[in-house]
């Protein structure tokens, strides 16, 4: 055989392996990629998010969360003009509880937050609970390595209609990602700009949102003192919403 | 037995139920939220029919305080200070909320003062049996003032189904306040195919027993309904939803048609007036929306009128947040109607503005 037909199979086999990937292995990627920023089935952490208008820090939130399997996130509001509040999402539903119409309040979809960093960005983090996912590419990004996949959102309490998503081919890390509406309107971009070990896994800690229609905002995510914990299912009821 | 023995027999069945090891945290540790808040605010009433000052100003200082002590025990307070100028001065203190919770397992327990809002209704209910008083043109109470009951309550979660039993006093530590009598309630609540409903029942010492219903629903991206029924002597029924433009604005309208008891009747209400109607209407820019370009601003016009005597208010609010500790708010509403027969005709002022600026830590 000669070294023009072992190069020429060579291509093959790689084209074969990429497409094998698109065919079958999307949404196993997407679940990998996951584990990056929810590794725990039940856990709880600390959100801090800087929005900067024009390159100069304008307001700070703090959340705590609280996460229980895919479907169930408590977030208590702790920056100083919104304690009190709390938001609880139960799969497709959503409620509010704000200090002043004390009660939980039933909320639609449509009125998640958006902007530069939305309650969707900190509630709605397990992506393959929320967006089927469809292999597009592989390309470079950066000096990385990058499969690129396309995820449309299947439930209707999804953050956004359709989101391109870079992940690292070493490890399906993600590195870069594209948020759009309904309307297709591209409306935000994201980095994930740090990892680090967090008791025994590899966490998402630092990632960047990029404000696509307001183009001198951006916002900055800080994860911290995420760690497992055994969380009661009650905590998720939304009779209980008014309690920390 | 009467029906404050018939609550409370559970209540400490439960405390002693709550030894149970199997219940605490692996390990359990302290948590603190604390909150304070300073608002300054000036008012002008223009065409005022009654005497008195036309202009008043209100300082007022609202601290908070919670403490968890791992899933089991909390407690939590809330006040507010006054100082009112209108003619002469006036200084208070409220105590909004303070109460000691337990959890023992599926079960909270509760004793102190507490708010509690069992209606559904943004604008109106007609099950809020515990509810403070809710207020059409105010009903997000936004200076926060709103006081709770004293009252013990055990409350049971399992699943999407919840128990609530409550014994409220009229007035242990706090007056009586006039028309609110000691009140037995029972609420059961339920999720169901994206049906969020209560069944409550209650019963005031010496008066008479309330049996109601409320639920809310979402129905597609932006679609909320929700309703409520109660029977009282009379039934008294509530219909309203929201709807949530794509650009962030929500409009919440509302029907609401209590009879004219001694229960539901207004302050001022003859009780010759009969059944009541009213409707609600609201635009605003959702709170829950960070619109580009107006993520500090929220802006909200009311309008509630009382259908049988063509009475009504229009009500706008504007607030503005500067940075993360300061905001400045414009208040407004306006009345109309045949003054002194009407309901909102009988408000003695053509219209009132209040503008304020409130800090928060």
């Amino acid at each position: 055989m000669s070294n023009r037909v072992l190069w020429l199979l060579a291509g093959c086999l790689s084209i074969a392996s990429a497409a094998s990937l698109s065919d079958a292995d999307a949404q196993a990627l997407l679940r990998q990629s996951d584990l990056r920023r929810n590794g725990w089935s039940s856990y709880v952490g600390r959100v801090k998010i800087t929005d900067y208008e024009s390159g100069k820090a304008d307001e700070e939130h703090l959340y705590q969360v609280s996460q229980k399997g895919p479907d169930k996130t408590h977030v208590e509001f702790l920056s100083p003009r919104e304690k009190g509040s709390f938001l609880l999402m139960l799969g497709d539903d959503m409620w509010v509880y704000l200090p002043d119409t004390s009660r939980p309040v039933r909320i639609t979809p449509l009125e998640r937050l958006t902007g530069d960093a939305s309650n969707g960005d900190v509630a709605r983090t397990n992506y393959a609970y929320d967006y089927d996912a469809t292999y597009l590419r592989r390309e470079k990004c950066g000096d990385t390595e990058c499969d690129v996949l396309e995820l449309t959102a299947k439930r209707k309490a999804s953050t956004y209609h359709k989101i391109v998503y870079w992940l690292r081919v070493a490890d399906a890390q993600p590195v870069k990602a594209e948020f759009y509406l309904t309307s297709g309107k591209h409306i935000k971009s994201a980095t994930f700009d740090e990892y680090r070990p967090v008791a025994g896994t590899t966490r998402l800690v630092r990632m960047t949102l990029y404000d696509q229609i307001r183009k001198q905002s951006h916002s900055v995510l800080e994860f911290s003192a995420f760690q497992p914990r055994e969380l009661p299912d009650k905590l998720f009821h939304q009779g209980r919403l008014d309690r920390f | 037995m009467n029906a404050r023995v018939l609550i409370l027999v559970p209540l400490f069945c439960a405390v002693s139920l709550a030894d149970d090891p199997g219940c605490a945290p692996d390990s359990p540790t302290g948590e603190i939220r604390y909150a304070l808040s300073l608002t300054e605010e000036g008012s002008f009433a223009a065409g005022l029919r009654v005497p008195g000052a036309d202009t008043g100003n209100l300082l007022l200082l609202e601290p908070s305080f919670a403490y968890k002590y791992g899933d089991r025990w909390r407690f939590s307070t809330s006040l507010a200070g006054l100082a009112e100028t209108q003619g002469g001065t006036h200084e208070q203190v409220r105590v909004r909320e303070t109460y000691v919770g337990f959890t023992a397992g599926d079960l909270d327990l509760t004793v102190g003062k507490r708010i509690l809002r069992w209606g559904a209704g943004y604008a109106f209910t007609a099950t809020g049996i515990l509810d403070p008083p809710r207020v059409a043109t105010d009903p997000t109470d936004r200076l926060n003032l709103n006081e709770g009951r004293e009252l013990g309550e055990a409350d049971w979660i399992a699943g999407k189904q919840e128990i609530t039993i409550v014994w409220a006093s009229a007035g242990l530590v706090d007056q009586h306040q006039p028309g609110v009598r000691d009140t037995a309630a029972v609420r059961y609540g339920v999720m169901f195919d994206g049906f969020d409903t209560s069944v409550i029942v209650a019963h005031d010492g010496g008066g008479s027993t309330l049996a109601g219903a409320n639920f809310t629903r979402v129905i597609g991206d932006a679609v909320e309904i929700h309703g409520e029924l109660a029977w009282r002597q009379q039934a008294a029924v509530l219909l309203g939803g929201k709807y949530t433009l794509r650009s962030g604005f929500s409009a919440i309208a509302e029907f609401y048609t209590p009879p004219n008891t001694a229960y539901y009747r207004p302050i001022g209400m003859p009780a010759s007036a009969g059944r009541q109607h009213y409707g609600f209407l609201r635009l605003g820019k959702s709170p829950l929306r960070e619109l580009p370009g107006w993520k500090e601003w929220d802006v909200t016009v009311s309008f509630v009128s009382n259908l049988d005597d063509g009475s009504r208010i229009g009500v706008f609010d504007a607030g503005r947040r500067v940075k993360n500790h300061f905001r400045a708010y414009l208040h407004a509403q306006t009345p109309g109607g045949k003054p002194g027969r009407s309901e909102f005709g009988a408000i003695p002022y053509s219209a009132l503005v209040s503008i304020g600026v409130t800090v928060q830590m």
